[in-house]
């Protein structure tokens, strides 16, 4: 029986983007960058833990999450779920990514279902449950998300926070060890933001394995256990809330609290 | 004959003519679709189905058609001894070349991430192109499949080449045995040959512009 439900090895992801370099006359020339997204970084995550990343845009938050998931396979290092080495050659990823639920920041629902087919899709077709069991297990993750209204809806039919929910709801749907969450609210605006945050509130509530990226400061302080903070693909310095908002060791740590919490005081 | 009976003597041929264009419509669907995600997803062998579609877009089809005609009937009777297996067989594949260039744009405009959102719910790759992709895909393709459907009405009219009695084929035949009538049959075939196209691709268009209000586009 392993310790972790999840844990990150020494993990380093690059990955090279393609910059327009302005050239003269009319000729733009493609340039090959580096971005060092992911930098030697370790994390364990213990059953019913609820960690949150959080750090600039643009430090690799996404892809550290996206190599949790195996969703980017990482250059180096090794991800763990449960026993399962994930990174070694032959590991079933298809199988493990079923342990695993993820909710992305651009919520990515599958456009050509309803609610409810968003949801049963992969209790059918991955778990292969019987239809009967399966639709009453997409009904309940739907209800629990509180989106029993808009079952039969298609994603183009729903507001943002629903959407996002009925995103959770497809997440939680397998019963996964583990819920990684790709910045949840942060391509909805503020009111919007509040009913997601709700139903976060609810899984964390249960107890539900939690990894999340986010900057939502309040909810952080309220239902993680820790927090860590990201910059430039490392993490910087890790604590519980409390000291964050207190007084946290780094620099950088400290500069980067007192921006968001001027921020969230000034709205 | 009156231009009555030689309408009629076309429109016999017009089964013909649309069960060939409908079956390699559907042979250009059941191939052109794996191709188009082998290119955008394989990769390392998509230098396979590269060949293949500049081979079938490059070559005429009458030259394909007479070459897999009478150039493999005496080796292989069965099945190229069948006119109408050989008129779908070479006209299918040569749709599933353009249909694969249809698809690949319509890969695009469904986008990588509900792919990856589907290999985040446990699907492999392939199984997410069937339960995903797929079914998104022909949203994006609906007016590039109309025209597709309308050139091959039209490339239908080169079996006359080996021999099927459909519209084409029997316009010459009319224009042969006439007193030197050469443009009755023709115009009559030309206006069979419209009939078949433009109704099938309005239909597809106005279906496709639903289905994208539908999902949100």
């Amino acid at each position: 029986m392993a310790d972790f439900v999840m844990e990150a090895r020494n993990v380093y992801k690059t990955y090279s983007i393609k910059k327009i370099k302005k050239g003269d006359a009319a000729c733009n020339v493609p340039v090959k960058h580096q971005v060092e997204a992911v930098k030697n970084v370790s994390l364990q995550i213990r059953k019913g833990d609820i960690k949150l990343i959080f750090g600039p845009s643009g430090s690799g938050k996404s892809t550290f999450l996206r190599c949790m998931a195996m969703l980017d396979i990482p250059d180096k290092g090794e991800i763990y779920l449960g026993d399962e080495c994930l990174t070694a050659p032959g590991a079933d990823l298809n199988k493990a990514r079923a342990r695993i639920g993820f909710v992305f920041q651009h919520i990515y629902l599958f456009r050509h279902l309803t609610a409810l087919g968003n949801v049963e899709l992969a209790l059918r077709q991955v778990l292969k449950l019987p239809k009967e069991e399966a639709r009453k297990r997409a009904l309940d993750a739907l209800n629990e998300v509180k989106v029993s209204d808009c079952i039969n809806k298609y994603p183009a039919q729903m507001s943002g926070g629903q959407a996002q929910r009925v995103g959770i709801a497809r997440a939680i749907a397998r019963n996964p060890d583990i819920i990684l969450l790709d910045e949840p609210t942060s391509a909805l605006d503020p009111e919007l933001t509040g009913e997601v945050i709700d139903t976060l509130r609810d899984l964390a509530k249960e107890g539900t394995t939690m990894l999340i990226v986010s900057h939502e400061m309040p909810f952080a302080r309220e239902v993680a256990e820790e927090m860590i903070f990201y910059d430039e693909g490392k993490v910087v310095e890790t604590g519980p809330p409390s000291l964050f908002f207190n007084a946290p060791n780094t620099d950088r740590a400290k500069q980067f609290m007192t921006r968001i919490i001027n921020r969230t005081t000034r709205e | 004959m009156d231009v009555w009976q030689q309408f009629i003597i076309l429109l016999e041929g017009v089964p013909l003519t649309l069960s060939i264009s409908i079956f390699s419509f559907l042979i250009g669907i059941v191939v052109g679709l794996p191709l188009a995600f082998i290119r955008v997803y394989e990769k390392e062998i998509s230098f396979v189905v590269d060949a293949y579609e500049k081979i079938f877009r490059g070559v005429p089809e009458i030259v394909l058609l007479l070459l897999f005609f009478f150039g493999l009937r005496p080796f292989f009777p069965f099945p190229f001894g069948n006119a109408f297996f050989v008129a779908c067989f070479v006209l299918g594949l040569r749709s599933a070349a353009n249909q694969s260039q249809i698809y690949r744009g319509a890969i695009r405009g469904v986008g990588d991430e509900q792919m990856i959102a589907g290999m985040s719910v446990g699907f492999s790759k392939w199984r997410a192109i069937w339960y995903i992709m797929i079914p998104q895909v022909f949203n994006f393709s609906t007016s590039g499949l109309g025209s597709e459907y309308a050139l091959l009405i039209k490339d239908s009219a080169y079996v006359y080449v080996i021999g099927l009695a459909e519209v084409m084929t029997r316009s010459l035949q009319l224009a042969k045995s006439g007193p030197g009538d050469y443009v009755t049959p023709f115009v009559l075939g030309a206006a069979i040959y419209i009939a078949l196209t433009f109704p099938f691709a309005f239909w597809l268009d106005k279906w496709g512009n639903k289905r994208k209000k539908k999902i949100g586009l």
